[in-house]
């Protein structure tokens, strides 16, 4: 380990970032899916420094518990108070507080990083939820165990409903999406705001992120099987539907559907289409005045031909370099490698290496805490 | 010659499948079709008739690895005139060359090799004066092949002397445009690296009309003629510029001095009146990924890494202009023949035309679903209603995108409809107050570059067709007298005969493009080219 350490010390050199730390992180055994998330969000500054000054903050009230949250900030703080610039560290802790909690990531199978990282973040906005009704409504007897039952589920409050509590995690990758539907027969427009943390888009093949966001934008009509139930008209009818970003989230994130359930083959199938995502993003179909731009800081990559085997690795921008996390290893890479997660132009291609969750920064002074 | 495979372990993965690769080539059908470039239409239709696929041009399969994209294929039309004796340069002129001739121009993309801080700053702009730039042509010469008289070239197919030059990895081939043979009739490696650029001049005065320029940032000048008089795999009577991309900064051997600020722009002339190149533009951080001439040479626009697309005066040596892309970088520019407007591709899926009497976008098209490769005005096109006043002058377009899809575009200023001033539909009349867009009405001032216009604020064009031509990403698109070319990433090439070209010229074929499914009908002479494939119909 300290042989990489000191390749990658070397390749940077005195631009090596002050302060900052580039970590490896142990394979327990098809544990890549969540490394390479991890790395992507460790990097994901706003969210790192939040984390850290949240645990700072709260560690005297939350040492009693541990849950996903704590094993993060224990495992980040790690990470950052390292007297060594590189290395590798064990996320042992974090790993067995995950399947504890959750069964689906216990066995060894192989699992999806886009599944964890939703499971992540709802798991962090439920623990922060859990802490601020408990500590408004019993703020000395109660314990967040206690509670379990009836906190609201997912991130996902919608409508009036109460004020659903803003936390960092919202603050961070939050957005809303509002879905317009357009009654056919009296044009009353019914709108319904949604709020996501990812994008999962539909791919094709050869073409841009920027036309799947399109596509995704794009105006459906419901009709025959699929008719939408207006309440103005009180019946079916027919209608058109779409999606419009109304608020656009500090971090982006997108998800590339790649593996596709195939009904004649009666299973998923990884699609390894070449879809080209550039450096620099603006999302247009947003409700807002101006278009707002996002710079690209981290790719989850997924290796390999079929959906249930294979690797990930991340691709992370850090004071502008790039650089390649392997589970142990860590790789300076030339910004123009990252054209390389792209995906296959053909379908048969010896390249399996392809670009399966973006993260996105937006480089407005927005919300930036 | 080159149908050895030997060792070669990618051969399979990209264009061909499996069962093509036999070691020695055979002549049968085309196995290696896939489902995707089946479906693709050998011709496409527009409102003045029909494109029709004339010919293929490729290269032997299997013999290239395609190594994640690292090198595209361009293309570069070269007409060669007839002259009555071999007048290629002797090599040992190369003293009193650098200082008649040399290297004009070249986009070098140097691709960031190991070196320091990994910013890929050059481009080379090297002149042998500005009366000589006026016959500037960009890196997809759009000129050759219908200019120029029916000299009589024996090796040349229809004695046009037209040749079509191409780079796929390691190797630079040549092809004869007019011939319906496939295969190019030249193939000439380098060892070190990859060329990445080429350009054709057929003014050139000591006959060194082919430029070509490597990744590693090396440039070559050499004699188009004689290459093709020669029968090695190696470049022959080339000049040698910028070996390693000595000019790059930290290199000690540089007769430039250091760059003081990355992020202005600066010209440095050599200390050495002896030494080329001759001058260093230093224009922005981050690669340069494209460069254009205007057609008389007095301007140069320049696109890259930044998204920030530049107009230079060429001999005063001054920033006339510019903007920023939508997002992202650009990749590719293209001028009007007029020089009135310059065309921009790049990553934010849009083709950008810029006015250069406005300095500013006039309009964005859309309709590519990925990355916008290549970009050129057609300036054999003349509008069924044009009357020929300076007034109404219509503009005729291409440009060929990552989706696989070649686009055709109509542009006339008169037609662009100007947004009207902000006021979004069904929004908060809040919003229309104040915030009013400040593109169309401000007046920019030269030398400055101008911010990423608001999406609103910039008339949109639609296509005129949009036709997928490859079953690649494309790279680029030129323009002919007789038709369009297009290409792809991995360097094949199709030749798309406008409509109403003579039935005689495309008879060729018809027979070969309309058989792929069953044995090629060999062409007398042709039989011992058993690599002949036909992948792409």
């Amino acid at each position: 380990m300290g042989a990489a350490g000191s390749k990658l010390e070397k390749a940077l050199g005195d631009q090596f970032p002050e302060g900052e730390r580039y970590f490896g992180l142990e394979n327990f055994g098809n544990t890549c899916y969540c490394n390479s998330v991890l790395q992507a969000l460790y990097f994901c500054v706003p969210f790192r420094e939040q984390l850290l000054e949240y645990y700072a903050n709260n560690k005297n009230i939350g040492d009693a518990e541990e849950n996903l949250l704590t094993c993060l900030a224990d495992l980040f703080t790690q990470i950052s108070s390292q007297k060594k610039k590189t290395g590798v560290i064990s996320p042992k802790r974090f790993v067995q507080r995950l399947k504890k909690q959750n069964e689906l990531f216990r066995s060894y199978m192989h699992q999806d990083a886009h599944e964890f990282l939703n499971f992540l973040l709802n798991e962090l906005v439920d623990i922060l939820e859990k802490e601020a009704q408990a500590s408004k409504s019993d703020p000395e007897t109660s314990s967040p165990s206690d509670k379990l039952a009836n906190g609201p589920k997912n991130g996902l409050a919608n409508g009036p409903q109460k004020d659903p509590l803003v936390t960092w995690v919202h603050r961070n990758f939050q957005g809303i999406l509002t879905n317009e539907t357009r009654c056919l027969r009296c044009e009353t427009v019914t709108a319904r705001d949604e709020t996501f943390f990812d994008l999962s888009l539909d791919i094709e093949q050869n073409s841009s992120i920027t036309s799947c966001l399109k596509n995704f934008s794009s105006t459906e009509t419901l009709n025959a099987e699929d008719k939408f139930f207006c309440d103005k008209c009180c019946s079916l009818q027919e209608a058109q539907k779409r999606m419009k970003i109304k608020k656009p989230p500090h971090i982006l994130v997108i998800h590339l559907k790649r593996f596709k359930y195939i009904e004649q083959l009666g299973r998923y199938k990884k699609l390894s289409y070449r879809v080209v995502f550039p450096l620099e993003l603006k999302l247009s179909n947003t409700m807002e005045d101006a278009d707002s731009e996002y710079s690209l800081f981290a790719v989850v990559v997924h290796v390999g031909s079929g959906p249930n085997h294979g690797h990930y690795v991340s691709l992370v921008k850090s004071h502008n370099h790039w650089l390649f996390f392997d589970d142990e290893n860590v790789e300076m890479i030339d910004e123009s490698v990252v054209q390389t997660f792209f995906g296959s132009a053909q379908e048969y291609s010896s390249n399996t290496d392809h670009g399966y969750i973006l993260f996105y920064e937006s480089l407005g002074t927005g919300n930036k805490s | 010659m080159m149908m050895h495979n030997g060792s070669n372990g990618y051969g399979n993965g990209v264009m061909t499948s499996a069962s093509s690769s036999t070691a020695t080539g055979t002549s049968s059908s085309p196995s290696a079709t896939n489902a995707q470039s089946q479906a693709l239409k050998t011709y496409f239709k527009t409102p003045e008739g029909r494109y029709k696929l004339h010919y293929e041009k490729t290269h032997p399969p299997g013999i290239l690895p395609y190594s994640h994209g690292k090198s595209v294929s361009q293309i570069t039309l070269a007409h060669l005139k007839e002259k009555s004796t071999h007048s290629g340069p002797a090599p040992s002129t190369s003293a009193s060359a650098s200082t008649s001739s040399g290297v004009r121009y070249a986009a070098a993309r140097l691709l960031g090799v190991g070196g320091g801080n990994g910013s890929r700053t050059l481009s080379f702009v090297g002149g042998n004066g500005t009366s000589k730039a006026a016959n500037g042509t960009s890196r997809s010469s759009t000129l050759a092949g219908s200019n120029g008289g029916h000299s009589m070239l024996n090796s040349n197919y229809d004695g046009k002397g037209t040749y079509l030059i191409f780079n796929v990895g390691d190797t630079l081939f040549i092809s004869d445009l007019n011939s319906p043979d496939k295969d190019p009739i030249k193939a000439i490696h380098f060892s070190n690296s990859n060329p990445v650029c080429h350009a054709f001049d057929p003014e050139a005065k000591d006959g060194h009309d082919l430029l070509i320029g490597l990744s590693s940032g090396d440039v070559y000048s050499a004699s188009l003629r004689q290459q093709l008089q020669d029968v090695g795999k190696k470049l022959v009577g080339a000049q040698h510029y910028n070996k390693e991309g000595s000019c790059k900064e930290g290199t000690g051997d540089s007769s430039f001095p250091v760059i003081k600020d990355q992020t202005q722009f600066s010209v440095a002339h050599a200390r050495s009146s002896k030494s080329n190149p001759i001058a260093r533009w230093h224009i922005c951080q981050g690669s340069i990924n494209s460069i254009a001439f205007s057609t008389d040479g007095g301007y140069l626009a320049t696109v890259g890494r930044d998204g920030y697309l530049r107009v230079f005066d060429y001999s005063k040596e001054q920033l006339i202009g510019g903007g920023k892309s939508y997002y992202g970088a650009l990749l590719c520019c293209a001028w009007s023949f007029d020089g009135k407007y310059i065309l921009t591709g790049g990553e934010d899926d849009l083709v950008t035309v810029w006015s250069m009497e406005d300095r500013k976008v006039v309009a964005w098209g859309e309709g590519h679903n990925s990355w916008v490769s290549g970009v050129a005005f057609d300036s054999y096109w003349s509008s069924p209603t044009s009357d020929g006043t300076e007034e109404n002058v219509m503009y005729r377009f291409g440009s060929v995108g990552q989706d696989t899809q070649l686009l055709l575009w109509d542009f006339t200023m008169d037609e662009i409809i100007v947004p009207l001033r902000r006021c979004p539909p069904g929004g908060s009349p809040t919003f229309s107050a104040g915030s009013q867009s400040s593109h169309w009405d401000s007046i920019c001032p030269v030398g400055t570059l101008q911010p990423a216009p608001s999406m609103r604020d910039v008339p949109k064009l639609s296509p005129l067709v949009a036709h997928r031509v490859h079953s690649e990403p494309l790279s680029g698109v030129t323009f002919t007298e007789e038709s369009i070319l297009t290409a792809c990433r991995e360097g094949h090439v199709k030749i798309w005969v406008r409509p109403g070209t003579s039935e005689s010229q495309s008879s060729n074929s018809e027979a070969i493009v309309g058989t792929s499914s069953k044995e090629q009908p060999l062409l007398p002479g042709k039989t011992s080219v058993s690599s002949y494939k036909s992948v792409h119909v």
